[in-house]
């Protein structure tokens, strides 16, 4: 089937897992002999712009619409028709809960379905219908909507620059705008988002009264590529940390404004910093982070001190924003996103099959090669005694593979002269885009059958070929260039003028000499994704410990040959800097591995995108999801507003879409009469003991049997030894158990409680705060 | 690919936004020469988003005084008098605009905006214009209309919790190119003119009211001969007989604009810091889509209510007899 290795596109259909047709006649085609690799292409499509009269009868893609009914829009686009013919015959909205007006909506949303014939839902659903019907007022009631009535007119007020910040001070006599001067609001991240936030409060007048507090941190310094869109920075800040500059710039916007800039990360090695104190004082929390984890702690602190968070997103043209209000919504951490993929070890190893599984060895190689080989021979020659000594009581394949590492770095591939590093760098060349791909095709020939008889080599594996060094390739010669440079720099070696010029450079390779290679019998080679290595590494032997003597004597010797206080210096990947040479390497080694196996190479800048992991971002969706973020804001600081008022927007700048959905609210766990979510603590009193405890959650038909205290376990009942526990204090068997003492202002420990009801099923009960004194 | 290569400098402060819509639509953008007029404070959001984004150079035009008003949501105009007394709104805007980005030519252009020619507009790739009297922005975007070049034109306007943003490519051609296939787009834009001469009850009856409210304003400005934005309370008898008069000619129901919307629409003078936000960065989006050639633009009107927090894509045109 030749003909199908033309490369045009073609339409498929009944797409399987594992198979899909043809549409196409291929009775005339040759016979399939083996392989082939399909690659998926989405074809473009014309957009066709209706009028919005044609768009009613045949709705085509609902570019509007609000989340909460993305699920059926077009029943809900004739139920949107039915309610508009309702009011035009009635002359008002279905009445809330009101059977009769249902049915009457119901029977005009089934003659408008028949009247579209076709076009129309096989089943318009009445009981959807009829909750739509039921709510149809409030869905409808903008103003029920977003302000819940109260602001309303404060809002009108703020909004007319009545009280403006800068210069009315004297009318402030609004509590809203007297809220948003008195606000304790902590900001965290002072990258683009925060940089916007920052302009957006400084503005609006937010923490500028005499009660008002604002901090912001960010641990990042300002760098080149952040300019084009965190509009605080200029050139002469690069290198500077970020929450100092973007909160003078903003104070010199608003210079009321209360700001104090940190320059701490937000996690669990900063609680001293952002201590209870802190977090307690806070009036609201606004994130301006740019990871998930970041994102996952500071939700569980606002979580645990009860504070607003208001979350918010972009990546390249689309922003989202999440707001989550306390015992309101459900948290930010309630709903996550399925993690990101990534590729088996296997295949990134050897049997790679597209650019990412290149880039990604590319970056390990790299990694391995240039900072924590480096590292760990530092680490020895630091403390050599020391080291030997933890590498003997380890005595596993981890430690053999490390001190192997060293010693090879110190003794066959020891550096001293540029040359040196040339060498290394074309020995490198063949080890890996040679002498490898030699032994694997070895270990599996092109014709080898996998145990049921299937060809080894179908896709997708691609097979793979050597290459042939030649310096008058220009992609090998850089490759070279940038390898003996970046390995000049861990040995500290000079790096001459002449690499830069690829004759001489051309030269200096050409004098190398390149052993040959013998593929070897019985290499074992990972080809299914178990990870044998993690076994193989936990499993020490006496070979093992005898080759670390052995080994560890090799490296004393090396050693001695040094010059004194000789240290190599390892290199941190850096994708930004675009003179490091770090980026060379990583596109070289992954355009040569991809050439090795036939996948099409590409350029600096779209390796530097995937192997440095960079989120694409601009300025307008940034700006865009700050402003819908700080309209969320002044609900929180009017405060009392219900779930309903606030508002989660998800935007698509280059569609455009904009669309709005109510906040979900926190999940409702019920057991007898009680009920409580993530937001509730129960709280307990008088400085209980262990017993005293379980027996208050036995009162309530709750069977207790394991109590911890943050990740330190308190008692279980599985272990006998436990029971002794039973009759302390809780608070003292924390005191033991976690060896470290309780803050001195704080009268309260928090602990969690698995519990079950009589019929053994597990309820997720609340944090429990008890009380000491 | 044809012009110039990106310089490396360009490569490496615009890096994040090239992996967004690529390089070639960057050298296109900074190519491109923008002229803005009326600097408000979304305007002012408008050209932070387009500065940073690189095209290559923006002309501000607007003669007003910085006024206590002018400061309150224009980020741009620092609130230190020795900063901007004697200057312009355009010049103080153009002095904190340039710092953003040194590779954006930032300038003012002095005088009546309704004075210049029609070949002046012609050295534009893109006019946005703000606060303008119905009378100014019919007259402009008439000249632009004249240009043999295609010219896109914006209108944007913020009244309190509410923003408007108009949208006329002409006819807009764009390519969407996609692996090996290029599809050629296009869209027909009315002018403003045609636009608000629709007929109110030829359009959906679910159209914006704020598309209603917002043409009842501008009516009622210029019948009175106000600059924009110069409205209070106090007119509200006066906007209300405006509104009969046009829902009769139009014959539809006067509910179709309700009072409380006329009246935030009043008093909503000034401007609002998120929403400017919101929409200077929509508005952004729209530009850098119109002249990188890239993606699909809004046709041709948006509108967003802070009120009900909606932002709605409408499509005011005179609905094409079916052929």
């Amino acid at each position: 089937m030749k003909e199908l290795n033309d490369g045009k596109p073609r339409k498929i259909k009944s797409v399987r897992p594992y198979s899909f047709t043809l549409e196409e006649d291929t009775t005339n085609f040759g016979t399939y002999v083996k392989g082939g690799i399909v690659t998926q292409v989405k074809q473009p499509r014309v957009l066709n712009f209706k009028p919005l009269r044609a768009a009613l009868k045949d709705p085509g893609d609902f570019l509007l619409s609000d989340f909460s009914k993305f699920d059926r829009p077009p029943l809900l686009h004739i139920a949107f028709q039915a309610l508009d013919r309702f009011i035009c015959e009635i002359g008002r909205f279905p009445v809330a809960r009101s059977e009769e007006d249902a049915q009457k909506f119901i029977s005009i949303a089934g003659n408008i379905n028949e009247c579209l014939g076709e076009g129309g839902v096989e089943d318009i659903n009445p009981k959807l219908l009829t909750h739509f019907a039921f709510g149809a007022r409030a869905v409808l009631n903008p103003m029920a909507a977003m302000f819940g009535g109260i602001v309303g007119q404060e809002v009108v007020k703020a909004c007319s620059g009545k009280f403006h910040p800068l210069f009315q001070i004297s009318v402030f006599g609004s509590k809203l705008q007297k809220n948003l001067e008195d606000a304790k609001v902590f900001i965290v991240g002072s990258g683009a988002l925060g940089c916007e936030f920052l302009k957006n409060v400084a503005l609006m007048g937010v923490s500028c009264g005499s009660q008002g507090k604002l901090t912001i941190t960010d641990d990042d310094v300002i760098e080149k590529s952040n300019l084009s869109r965190q509009f605080l920075f200029r050139d002469w800040n690069i290198g500077q940390a970020k929450s100092t500059v973007a909160a003078s710039a903003a104070v010199s916007i608003n210079p009321q404004l209360k700001i104090e800039a940190l320059q701490n990360r937000v996690g669990p090695e900063t609680e001293f910093v952002f201590n209870d104190d802190f977090w307690e004082n806070l009036t609201v929390v606004i994130n301006a982070l740019d990871n998930v984890d970041a994102r996952l702690y500071v939700d569980q602190r606002c979580l645990y001190f009860q504070k607003p968070l208001l979350e918010s997103g972009t990546l390249g043209a689309k922003c989202n924003t999440q707001m989550v209000i306390p015992h309101l919504t459900e948290n930010y951490g309630a709903s996550r996103d399925p993690p990101e993929k990534q590729a088996p070890m296997c295949t990134v190893h050897s049997f790679p099959h597209n650019i990412d599984h290149c880039l990604t060895w590319a970056r390990s190689e790299f990694e391995g090669l240039l900072e924590k080989t480096p590292a760990e021979v530092n680490a020895y020659l630091s403390n050599p005694s020391e080291y030997a000594t933890a590498m003997r009581n380890a005595a596993d394949a981890q430690a053999k593979d490390n001190l192997e590492r060293i010693l090879q770095c110190l003794e066959q591939e020891k550096c001293e002269t540029f040359q040196d590093c040339v060498t290394w760098a074309r020995l490198r060349f063949e080890d890996y885009f040679v002498n490898r791909v030699k032994q694997l095709t070895f270990t599996f020939p092109e014709d080898a059958t996998t145990s049921t008889g299937a060809p080894f080599w179908s896709a997708p594996k691609r097979f793979p070929r050597p290459l042939q060094f030649s310096t008058t390739d220009p992609s090998h010669l850089q490759f070279i260039m940038a390898a003996s440079i970046l390995r000049a720099e861990t040995f500290g070696i000079p790096v001459p003028d002449w690499v830069k010029n690829t004759k001489m450079l051309a030269k200096a390779v050409e004098k190398v000499i390149v052993p040959d290679f013998q593929p070897k019998e019985g290499v074992k080679i990972e080809t299914i994704e178990t990870d044998e290595r993690a076994t193989s590494l936990s499993t020490g032997s006496v070979d093992d410990a005898a080759v670390i003597n052995e080994l560890l004597f090799k490296l004393e010797r090396c050693r001695n040959n040094l010059p004194s206080g000789f240290r190599m210096k390892p290199i941190q990947f850096e994708k930004d800097d675009d003179t490091n040479y770090h980026m060379d390497l990583i596109a070289g080694l992954a355009n040569m591995r991809a050439r090795n196996y036939s996948i099409p190479e590409v350029d600096k800048l779209k390796a530097k995108f995937i192997a440095g992991r960079i989120i694409p971002a601009i300025a307008t969706s940034t700006a865009m999801a700050t402003g819908l973020v700080c309209l969320e804001l002044y609900k929180v600081l009017d405060g009392a507003h219900k779930v309903e008022d606030y508002r989660n927007t998800f935007a698509n700048l280059a569609l455009p879409l904009f669309s709005m959905a109510e906040p979900v609210p926190p999940k409702v766990m019920k057991h007898r009469d009680m009920s409580w979510t993530v937001w509730d603590r129960w709280i307990l009193r008088g400085n209980p003991t262990v017993r005293e405890l379980i027996q208050w959650l036995k009162d309530k038909g709750l069977n207790a049997y394991s109590i911890s205290y943050g990740s330190c376990l308190l008692f279980n009942n599985v272990f006998p030894r436990h029971k002794e526990r039973l009759d302390k204090k809780v608070v003292d068997v924390a005191r033991e158990i976690a060896k470290e003492d309780l803050p001195p202002y704080r009268s309260h420990l928090d602990v969690v409680v698995a519990c079950e009801d009589d019929e053994d099923n597990d309820i997720n009960i609340p944090q429990i705060s008890i009380y000491y004194r | 690919m044809n012009g110039e290569e990106l310089t490396e400098q360009e490569t490496a402060l615009y890096d994040r936004q090239i992996r967004v819509w690529g390089a070639d639509a960057q050298r296109r953008l900074s190519k491109s020469h923008i002229l803005v007029y009326g600097m408000k404070g979304t305007v002012a959001e408008f050209c932070k988003n387009i500065v940073l984004a690189g095209v290559g150079s923006v002309t501000l035009v607007d003669d007003r005084e910085v006024t206590e008003e002018a400061l309150s949501a224009n980020f741009l105009i620092l609130p230190d008098e020795n900063l901007y007394h004697g200057k312009t709104l355009a010049e103080v805007c153009c002095d904190s605009l340039k710092e953003f980005n040194p590779m954006v030519h930032v300038s003012v252009e002095k005088g009546d905006i309704s004075t210049f020619g029609v070949e002046f507009f012609g050295k534009f790739d893109a006019v946005v214009i703000s606060c303008c009297s119905l009378a100014k922005k019919k007259l402009i975007n008439q000249k632009r209309q004249k240009l043999p070049k295609r010219v896109a034109f914006y209108m944007v306007d913020c009244r309190g919790c509410c923003g408007e943003i108009f949208v006329d490519l002409k006819d807009y051609k764009y390519s969407k190119k996609k692996l090996e296939e290029t599809v050629e787009c296009q869209l027909e834009f009315p002018s403003f003119e045609d636009t608000i001469s629709v007929p109110w009850k030829a359009l959906p009856k679910r159209v914006s009211k704020l598309y209603f409210a917002m043409r009842v304003i501008e009516q009622f400005e210029d019948a009175e001969g106000r600059n924009p934005g110069e409205t209070s309370i106090a007119d509200l008898p006066g906007v209300l007989k405006l509104r009969k008069e046009l829902c009769e000619t139009n014959s539809v129901n006067e509910s179709q604009i309700p009072d409380a919307l006329l009246e935030r629409l009043l008093i909503g003078t000034s401007e609002y810091p998120p929403v400017c936000a919101i929409i200077g960065g929509i508005l952004g989006q729209e530009v850098i889509k119109a002249i990188s050639g890239k993606g699909d633009p809004l046709k041709n009107f948006f509108f967003f209510d802070a009120m009900d927090g909606k932002g709605l894509i409408e499509d005011i045109s005179e609905p094409k007899p079916v052929s």
